[in-house]
């Protein structure tokens, strides 16, 4: 199926009417320069070759700050603490490939392991992700070398690919297949589906090699590395709320009188506060246990629980942090490392502080 | 979407992970000047859940916050909670009165492997406020005598003030056959008669054979590494040696981020660890 660039604006107003949709967008009311994925209607134009949009889509899921229960007392003067779900259906239209991965490491976390989440799975089971492909990429992605094709996603309901008139549109999912119900009369039936695209698949020029960098990880908490690469970090934050997999949170609660609300907002393990416990213990006070704990985690540990990287690629940190702390360059030093047997520096390593393939 | 699969075998005491039970305060006794153990149960009087020794739970001072706390003692109608106050919330937590409102979830982690202990004598070693998990699995030793061989207590705490359960350690536990309590302050003090000594080397001169003991180890860091490395050069084995971690929580539910070591969650995975399995987690301090 075939949906020409002339009948796109035509059917996010249908769909509009009938679901919340979010675009890729940096016109609607948000800060100057602060791009992301924002609900199509009045104000607010999509703009499809935004590459990457400058915040992940990842707070359709699980919001910057969520309503989790309210409590006090009803008028019996009874004490309640009663849940609060939110979530109406969510059309995410135009991720790319990244981001669609950032989902399956979200839903890996929330929905997988003993517990499920049930605020993230509220919003979870009412989102549909329409992917599309890449026809140009940001000199920051590298999204080819974490595993990922930026022409496909294969996790999304609906794929769209780009071809010179328009998008090829792919059911992907049995939601997928349901939603494209109501796109049908904006679609032309192509004569060859299977015809090759008109638009060139695209490949990154950022690369790095993960041959081995997980191997070499394992043995590398206690390797001097960390203590280099940590030094220029001033522990902001901003890699962790651009991040489109990070999703560690707060829980804290707003009071009115003897009511209130408890919700979650993001945290960042770039904080000394996350992990300092009452009586003042923290395990992670110092700045370097934390860029390690936030790049082993990404390159090792999740890996070891999950099964996958944590890191997509989307490059949104290399391209946001102020001081060029970026991923990329750490993975190429790992990568040239030569490790002794307890993950030490080799007799003829050095470590220097890397720059960035990226001006900043 | 990834297949949603529970293989964890933590019930659960709310319809949502996340969401509190509303329960009361029942009793609440002092055991030092700044530590309380509190009882909770629903507002029908019933016991909110069922736990096993070594299992946690959060407890919300409702306006205030919450805190993960391990579960010291459950009755049938109580879990009981032993809080020292060392921060916002449990001075909070301080000031209730019997008949307070709080919320609880739970119950959270793992146990201490009670059915693997069965035919062992097992050492409990102890320090201050780290009696507290340790009295749910020694309470439940206890209540199965047969199942277990010797068992002794090692127990200190700076001063005085700083030990908790001394009623029972006196007049209960070391009343019960084979049951064998040791319990020191480290530094002299005034009408105190027993003994006045560090742990580790107090440890040492019980002169306690090896073989077919376990060891369960609570306390700070400095006992903690103290006691671990004295058990080791006495030749314990680290499997044998158990002990239960403190780190920061937020969900409990393996969610939030900020118990994770390694590949771990503190809150899911722990929060009892035997030394081997700590030894596979990156700096995890001990």
């Amino acid at each position: 199926m075939l949906l020409k660039n002339d009948r796109l604006p035509e059917l996010l107003q249908s769909l509009s009417a009938e679901q919340r949709v979010y675009v890729p967008s940096n016109t609607s009311n948000t800060s100057a320069g602060v791009s992301r994925f924002a609900l199509y209607g009045t104000g607010v134009e999509p703009d499809f070759e935004l590459v990457n949009t400058t915040m992940p889509p990842k707070d359709l899921l699980f919001p910057q700050t969520q309503k989790m229960y309210r409590y006090g007392f009803d008028t019996e003067g009874l004490p309640f603490i009663n849940a609060q779900h939110d979530g109406d259906e969510v059309l995410l239209f135009g991720i790319r490939s990244c981001d669609a991965r950032s989902i399956e490491c979200m839903d890996d976390v929330f929905l997988t392991k003993g517990f499920v989440d049930e605020f993230y799975q509220t919003r979870r089971e009412k989102l549909i992700t329409v992917a599309l492909g890449c026809s140009h990429v940001a000199e920051t992605c590298f999204c080819d070398s974490m595993g990922l094709d930026a022409n496909r996603a294969p996790s999304a309901d609906v794929q769209l690919t780009a071809v010179s008139d328009g998008y090829e549109v792919h059911a992907q999912t049995e939601k997928g297949t349901t939603a494209l119900e109501a796109w049908r009369p904006f679609l032309t039936e192509t004569a060859a589906p299977e015809a090759s695209p008109s638009v060139p698949n695209v490949q990154c020029t950022l690369k790095v090699d993960m041959t081995g960098i997980k191997e070499k990880l394992d043995l590398m908490f206690d390797h001097p590395l960390w203590d280099e690469i940590s030094k220029k970090c001033i522990t902001c934050g901003t890699c962790t709320y651009v991040c489109p997999t990070c999703h560690c949170f707060d829980i804290s609660q707003e009071n009115k009188m003897n009511a209130g609300e408890r919700f979650r907002c993001w945290d960042s393990c770039m904080f000394s506060a996350y992990t300092e416990m009452a009586g003042n213990h923290n395990p992670r006070a110092e700045k370097m246990p934390r860029v390690r704990q936030r790049f082993m985690h990404k390159l090792c540990f999740f890996e070891d629980r999950y099964g996958k990287s944590l890191c997509v690629g989307c490059g949104r940190c290399v391209e946001k942090c102020p001081v060029a702390l970026d991923i990329t360059m750490l993975i190429d030093q790992i990568g040239a490392l030569e490790l002794g047997a307890a993950g030490q520096p080799g007799a003829t390593e050095s470590v220097t502080e890397g720059g960035s393939h990226v001006a900043h | 979407m990834s297949p949603i699969k529970i293989d964890h075998d933590c019930a659960r005491a709310g319809a949502l992970a996340l969401v509190p039970l509303v329960c009361k305060v029942t009793e609440i006794s002092e055991e030092t000047p700044d530590v309380k153990a509190f009882r909770v149960s629903t507002l029908e009087g019933k016991r909110p859940f069922e736990s096993q020794p070594g299992q946690t739970a959060m407890l919300s001072v409702i306006p205030s916050g919450e805190c993960m706390f391990c579960i010291s003692a459950q009755g049938d109608d109580y879990l009981e909670f032993t809080v020292k106050r060392v921060g916002y919330v449990t001075e909070q937590l301080h000031a209730l009165s019997v008949g307070a409102t709080v919320g609880l979830r739970g119950p959270y982690g793992n146990a201490f492997p009670y059915d693997e202990l069965k035919g062992k004598d097992v050492l409990f070693v102890g320090g201050g406020i780290g009696l507290a998990p340790l009295r749910a699995l020694l309470t439940y030793l206890l209540d199965h005598r047969a199942d277990y061989g010797r068992i002794d207590l090692v127990y200190s705490g700076s001063t005085p003030d700083d030990l908790i359960f001394l009623h029972d350690i006196k007049n209960v536990w070391s009343q019960v056959p084979d049951v064998h309590t040791h319990v020191s302050i480290y530094r002299p003090c005034e009408g105190w008669e027993g003994e006045v000594c560090y742990t580790a080397p107090f440890l040492k001169d019980l002169k306690l054979p090896q073989e077919n003991r376990a060891v369960v180890l609570c306390g700070g860091p400095s006992l903690f590494r103290t006691c671990k490395e004295m058990l080791l050069g006495l030749g314990f084995a680290a499997e044998d040696i158990i002990t239960t971690l403190e780190m920061k929580m937020k969900c409990g539910i393996g969610k939030c981020g900020r118990c994770n070591v390694g590949s771990r969650y503190i809150c899911l995975d722990g929060p009892v660890f035997t030394l081997s399995e700590l030894a596979d987690l990156p700096g995890s301090e001990h």
